[in-house]
């Protein structure tokens, strides 16, 4: 391989990944930006997800099959299901202690996160599950180059994803009550906004998003399991305070450049694939440490 | 102080629990009961190597190395209110310290006990230098970070930590002459260190700085008004909850004689946090119930087995939202 | 604490009235993971140690004594290894049979030293039991450093030169590649890329990038099963053409279950697998019928581990722990299921038992 082909095929090979970034970092900044929520269990929502898109599509593709016909209903299907599940969660978990200190919210994140996680591990036993869709990798051969139409389709579900997302928070009355709540909870609620249910909309969005990007990570890579959504979770995390926590456009700038940085980054010859999470995770330490608020974000004066 | 004769309003209303406890507390608030019933504990912890197996020993060793371990964190997010979600990684720093040291350079075991209190304050001041300055939430993300970094590079560094296999065959400590390669050597020396623990965490939570920390963690803004230096007094608490784990993790490699990165995975540092939750943060005898609730109710319910993490969460939830000071009691004066 | 005695109590009740006059049994101590992510190896093993037990009670037992196990959950975690193994010998047993991860088992070695109790280990098989055996553990299964051979003989059947090596950074799959680094770079022959990926990735596409660009002829996969099919998939979406084989920790049906027609033409290196075994389809049948499910790829061996201790114990002609060790060692061509059983003087299996599969149409096919 030329150095050329290196290049254009690890572009779309960053593409790819950062979409996933993408969809899972806008839950995190969308959630952050509404309640400043750090929502840890965000990263096992992707896995759920992924596994309700599992026993979703083993059904439906007995009727329409596991091409892009059955995978379609069962994504929109997980979508909902999952959306619902993050609002159950934020009703039962964080909104008793919406008012309490930060750090009891915090460890009830983590909580919520270790009853998924183990929840998923207990039902599947551990074991790996094979997703049950029937893609092939027929695709463009340049060269060295090849990219499949499965990941010519991923990242065009991704985009179209985000452009609903876009047009949802800006053109709305939804999304402008989201903004508005961003700014100033109080108020909002003084003005007549429903927080709660506009908090509990919040969760819904951000958690369907994670679920399409778990439903597609189960279709393109083909294998899921319980711990999938532990790493993921801390790069989309990474993505969104690259971009700004608490923007939209920068959780999906951040997540694209994470998955481009990583993708070259491993291919340095001093580097090596064994170091590619110390990569990220040092990226996420020094941005944090001189950076905090990111390409995108506002500037924060409140402490805490 | 609760006057048994009139109780507070509040009192009438609670349920017989919270009666029970208010009793409890009476009783207790005499300071001569209070340590009859403490020497009488360290009178059974001592005596337990004269009449239990060798399993129960196993166990309560890994129970009191899990209380050293809490009473650590506990200092960080007890006291000083910050969330650590690495802290396997200042455990991993004594261990390794305590392993690589003996099996590679010839080290006496108690000799690598120093060197690991000054390599955990190096990482301390690393993680905790830069990073303490940034909002709590950043900061449990950083500190998560680190941990994985410090597994990964403990994966990668083969030459020093043995890669992925870890260190087999660390020499066990002696004393005066004595090998200790018995479990009941090591019963007492994590008791030791327990009691250790213990009266330094008192010491601490009663001193200047303990009071800094509360006052840090109630509000960090006037704290920093009555002029306390809020990035200085947290950096404490950070640098000594990783003395705490650094030196635990010198005896865990003493006692395992053999260590490799995967014990050092985030669901360790999960764990530890959890067992501070449940016991109650911010109080020493809360971290003992904490941390042999963790350690031995999985092995009286062994059936439960792999649902024993999903119990965990459901209870930390439950208790954050239900009965946030954790199973031990708040102190009321 | 109460609990735990009231437990022991009444299982040591129920063993009494099970099995008539508790004094005459044996006790066997059986320490696999029954929880965590190794789970379903442990129970194949313990499924199929109990299967051997109750032949061997079925045939009046051993010396005139029935056997009754006693099992100890591993955890496939060295810190709950060494609970469990104290809990076995607290037991009061008079052997082990167990094993399966070689980092929880090794540091459980010294417990089982002090006590004197002898194991057999089925599984674990990672080259430091070499240095690190105290004299009381019996291992069963070739050790790492026959695979290695295997390996690199089969690779050079196939005629390659170039070779790129992958790892999980554990201990069991980073022993075998770096040995197999050592042994084929020995040969004159070059390791163009040597990576190790983390358990559960998912995205392998720099892995695969990284790899293509090396140009090796054949790619090597020494961890398991889950993310192998992953990698094979990716290496073979991404345009990989050459040469791929895989560790003994891939050999599972599941390999191909999740990597589909990816895994065709994949070599793969094996214990003794009971479908490959001469009485292995006998134990295939009685296993399923027993426990509903298919054996597992170390259950033949942990059978044949239960039936060596019981022959072991009738040669020694008493439970003395030393007499059984000593039997154990003396061992002489034992014949179990997955082949005859001879001791080296480290107490390691004589010979090796490495046999290479190729899938074939979906299945695992024996290559001569």
């Amino acid at each position: 391989m030329t150095i050329l082909d290196i290049i254009i095929q690890q572009l779309t090979n960053g593409l790819i990944l950062g979409s996933f970034y993408s969809l899972v970092a806008l839950g995190y900044s969308m959630v952050y930006g509404i309640i400043k929520l750090l929502n840890f269990a965000h990263g096992d929502i992707y896995m759920v997800g992924a596994f309700v898109g599992f026993v979703i599509l083993s059904f439906v593709s007995t009727l329409l099959g596991d091409g892009w016909l059955g995978i379609l209903p069962s994504m929109i299907l997980a979508m909902t299901a999952v959306g619902f599940l993050g609002v159950l969660i934020q009703r039962i978990a964080y909104r008793p202690l919406l008012s309490a200190p930060r750090l009891s919210i915090l460890i009830v994140a983590v909580g919520v996160s270790l009853v998924l996680f183990n929840s998923v591990m207990v039902v599947t036993i551990g074991e790996y599950k094979a997703f049950p869709s029937g893609l092939g990798y027929e695709g463009i051969t340049m060269g060295h180059v090849h990219i499949t139409y499965t990941q010519m389709v991923m990242v065009g579900a991704t985009a179209v994803l985000m452009i609903a997302l876009h047009l949802f928070i800006a053109k709305t009355i939804y999304g402008k009550a989201m903004r508005a709540i961003s700014i100033d909870m109080d108020a909002c609620r003084l003005m007549g906004i429903d927080v709660n249910k506009i908090i509990a909309l919040t969760f819904f969005v951000g958690s369907s998003l994670a679920a399409a990007a778990g439903v597609m990570a189960g279709v393109y890579y083909g294998s899921i399991h319980f711990f999938m959504g532990f790493v993921i979770g801390l790069k989309a995390f990474t993505s969104a305070v690259i971009g700004g926590i608490g923007s939209i456009p920068g959780a999906m700038l951040g997540g694209l450049l994470l998955g481009l940085l990583e993708s070259f980054g491993t291919q340095l010859p001093w580097v090596g694939t064994e170091w590619k999470d110390v990569f990220a995770f040092g990226l996420l330490i020094l941005l944090l440490v001189f950076k905090p608020t990111g390409i995108l974000g506002r500037t924060e004066i409140e402490r805490m | 102080m609760a006057e048994p004769s009139t109780p507070p309003p509040a009192a009438a209303a609670t349920s017989g629990l919270a009666g029970l406890e208010e009793r409890l507390f009476v009783f207790f608030d005499k300071r001569s009961r209070r340590r009859l019933v403490q020497g009488l504990l360290v009178l059974a912890a001592v005596s337990i190597p004269l009449v239990g197996d060798s399993y129960l020993l196993e166990i309560l060793t890994n129970s009191f190395f899990y209380i050293v371990l809490c009473l650590g964190l506990n200092i960080v997010v007890g006291y000083a209110g910050l969330l650590d979600l690495g802290y396997a990684a200042f455990f991993a720093v004594g261990a390794y310290t305590t392993g690589i040291l003996t099996s590679q350079f010839d080290w006496n075991f108690w000799l690598t006990i120093p060197a690991a209190v000054f390599f955990s304050i190096i990482a301390g001041v690393i993680i905790g230098g830069p990073t303490l300055r940034l909002r709590s939430d950043y900061l449990a993300i950083v500190t998560l970070g680190f941990g994985e970094i410090t597994r990964i590079a403990a994966r990668n560094l083969k030459e020093l930590t043995g890669g992925a296999s870890g260190l087999i065959g660390i020499n066990r400590p002696s004393f005066f002459g004595l090998e200790l390669n018995q479990i009941h050597h090591y019963y007492y020396v994590f008791f030791i260190l327990v009691l250790l623990a213990v009266f330094v965490s008192f010491r601490l939570q009663h001193s200047r700085l303990g009071r800094a920390w509360q006052y840090v963690r109630e509000d960090e803004d006037a704290a920093e008004a009555m002029g306390i230096d809020r990035v200085a007094v947290k950096l404490y608490a950070y640098v000594i909850g990783a003395v705490f784990a650094g030196v635990a993790g010198c005896f865990f490699a003493g006692k395992m004689t053999a260590i490799s990165p995967e014990t050092f995975q985030f669901m360790q540092s999960a764990t530890i946090l959890m067992a501070v939750v449940l016991g109650g943060m911010g109080k020493i005898p809360g971290m003992i119930v904490g941390a042999l609730a963790l350690i031995l109710f999985p092995e009286i319910f062994r059936e439960i087995g792999s649902v024993r993490m999903l119990v965990f969460g459901v209870v930390l939830v439950m208790m954050m939202i239900f009965r946030p000071q954790g199973i031990w009691p708040e102190r009321r004066n | 604490m109460k609990r735990i005695g009231l437990l022991l109590t009444m299982t040591a009740l129920a063993a009494l009235l099970a099995a008539g006059p508790a004094a005459a049994e044996i006790k066997v101590g059986i320490m696999v993971p029954t929880t965590g992510s190794e789970a379903t190896y442990g129970k194949d093993m313990e499924n199929a140690i109990k299967m051997a037990v109750d032949e061997i009670n079925a045939k009046g037992g051993v010396l005139g004594r029935k056997i009754a196990t006693f099992t100890g959950d591993d955890g496939c975690d060295p810190q709950m290894a060494t609970a469990a193994a104290s809990k076995i010998v607290s037991a009061n047993v008079d052997a082990v049979v167990g094993g399966y991860c070689s980092g929880a088992t090794l540091p459980t070695l010294k417990i089982y030293a002090d006590a004197a109790v002898p194991i057999v280990i089925p599984a674990a098989n990672s080259t430091k039991f070499i240095d690190l055996n105290p004299g009381n553990a019996f291992l069963i299964n070739s050790i790492g450093t026959y695979q290695v051979d295997t390996a690199v003989g089969l690779f050079k059947k196939l005629g390659v030169k170039k070779i790129a090596i992958v790892h999980q950074g554990d201990g069991y799959s980073e022993d075998l590649a770096s040995l197999t680094q050592k042994e084929w770079t020995k040969m004159g022959n070059e390791v163009v890329a040597f990576e190790v990926v983390n358990k559960g990735e998912q995205d392998h596409s720099a892995l695969v990038t990284r790899i293509k660009s090396k140009a090796p002829e054949l790619v090597f996969w020494t961890a398991y099963y889950a993310d192998g099919a992953l990698i094979i998939k990716q290496l073979r979406q991404g345009g990989y053409n050459g040469k791929i084989a895989v560790g003994d920790g891939s050999t599972d049906a599941k390999l191909m279950e999740i990597a589909g027609k990816a895994a065709e033409g994949v070599y793969a290196l094996a214990n003794p697998l009971p479908e490959f075994l001469g009485e292995g389809q006998k134990f295939i049948d009685a296993y399923k019928a027993k426990f509903k499910t298919s054996p597992g790829p170390y259950s033949a061996l942990s059978y044949d581990g239960m039936h060596l201790l019981a022959d072991a114990i009738q040669r020694a002609g008493s439970t003395d722990k030393n007499k059984i060790a000593a039997a154990l060692k003396a061992t002489q061509g034992f014949k179990g299921l997955s082949g005859p059983v001879t001791f080296t003087d480290k107490n390691l299996l004589a010979r090796s038992n490495f046999v290479v599969l190729v899938v074939k149409g979906g299945k695992f096919t024996l290559v001569n």
